[in-house]
């Protein structure tokens, strides 16, 4: 197992082999968004108390999920960069950052859009809608701290500290409504007792579980078509890019 | 006339504009990440192609 995720590890290997795994994360994003969509949007009823509303939680919800994930995986991908000196690693906490900070910007805007209708206000300084917010500037500030260094090393290493630092705000995101008197609801779905009762109707339920699905395919695919570009350059100086690059341009 | 009402003749009433403006807000969003992938592909080629044909 070790030794396979060395071979994969290595950015020659991981370029060819993740051109043939992009397609598996691309194609059945498609197809699963689809069916999320008009299962959410079309064939899942009216909410008894918010009515039609709640169906920004196909969305909001799925990219709230991802800003946390990808935020971990940034994290520990930063921390095996750090302790194993893995350049693969560095280079996935690298372009996830952005893929990450776009779905909490997702996740922060379809939730002021959603508080509008429920709440009567855009935004309430609350420890969930603050919590996410500060997730945001951690994100900024990571890709800020990672493009003020010319030597790509010294950007890993600061960058990926700032990001284990960072994750001490996972927790405080997640059990924010738990620990505090919130106006934001409670979790419906997120822990293993809401799994087995769910607070919603499986109508409602399925669509949320293919749309969470459908954006971890999406950052998949995205990671990793990014992931290529930035293995290129940082191994510019090998034999193996010059030939990539020399031969895709004939 | 609020904005509110003002969406209201699609589907989902009087909460069409918050629901549409949602999926808008995501579709640009998803959109702009795949043509900013796009945009680094070409940009990485174009610069090590430039890199290459100079040495």
């Amino acid at each position: 197992m070790w030794k396979w995720i060395q071979a994969f590890a290595s950015p020659k290997n991981f370029y060819s082999i993740s051109h043939k795994i992009i397609p598996w994360f691309l194609y059945p994003f498609i197809l699963i968004t689809l069916v999320g969509l008009y299962w959410g949007l079309i064939i899942a009823p009216a909410d008894y108390q918010q009515g039609e509303s709640y169906r920004i939680m196909y969305i909001h919800v799925p990219a709230a999920w991802m800003s946390m994930f990808v935020y971990v995986v940034m994290a520990i991908s930063g921390g095996i960069g750090l302790i194993w000196q893995i350049k693969l690693a560095n280079v996935v906490a690298k372009v996830s950052a952005p893929i990450g900070a776009s779905f909490t910007f997702l996740a922060l805007v379809t939730g002021a859009v959603w508080g509008k209708p429920m709440w009567g206000t855009w935004w309430v300084w609350d420890a969930r809608l603050t919590s996410e917010l500060i997730l945001l500037f951690l994100y900024l500030a990571y890709m800020s701290l990672n493009n003020a260094f010319d030597n790509p090393k010294t950007a890993a290493k600061a960058s990926s500290i700032l990001a284990i630092v960072g994750l001490v705000n996972i927790p405080i995101i997640h059990y924010s409504v738990t620990w505090w008197n919130t106006l934001h609801q409670g979790a419906s779905v997120s822990s293993i007792e809401k799994i087995a009762q769910p607070a919603i109707h499986s109508d409602m339920l399925m669509p949320l579980v293919l749309m969470g699905i459908s954006f971890k395919l999406l950052y998949g695919a995205l990671m990793l078509m990014r992931a290529r570009d930035e293995v290129l350059i940082q191994e510019q100086n090998s034999g193996w890019v010059k030939k990539i690059i020399m031969e895709s341009g004939k | 006339m609020t904005l509110a009402e003002t969406f209201s003749f699609l589907p989902y009433g009087k909460y069409a504009f918050y629901i549409w403006f949602s999926y808008l807000t995501a579709f640009v969003v998803i959109g702009g990440l795949f043509i900013r992938t796009k945009t680094i592909h070409n940009n990485t080629f174009k610069q090590l192609r430039l890199k290459y044909s100079r040495n």
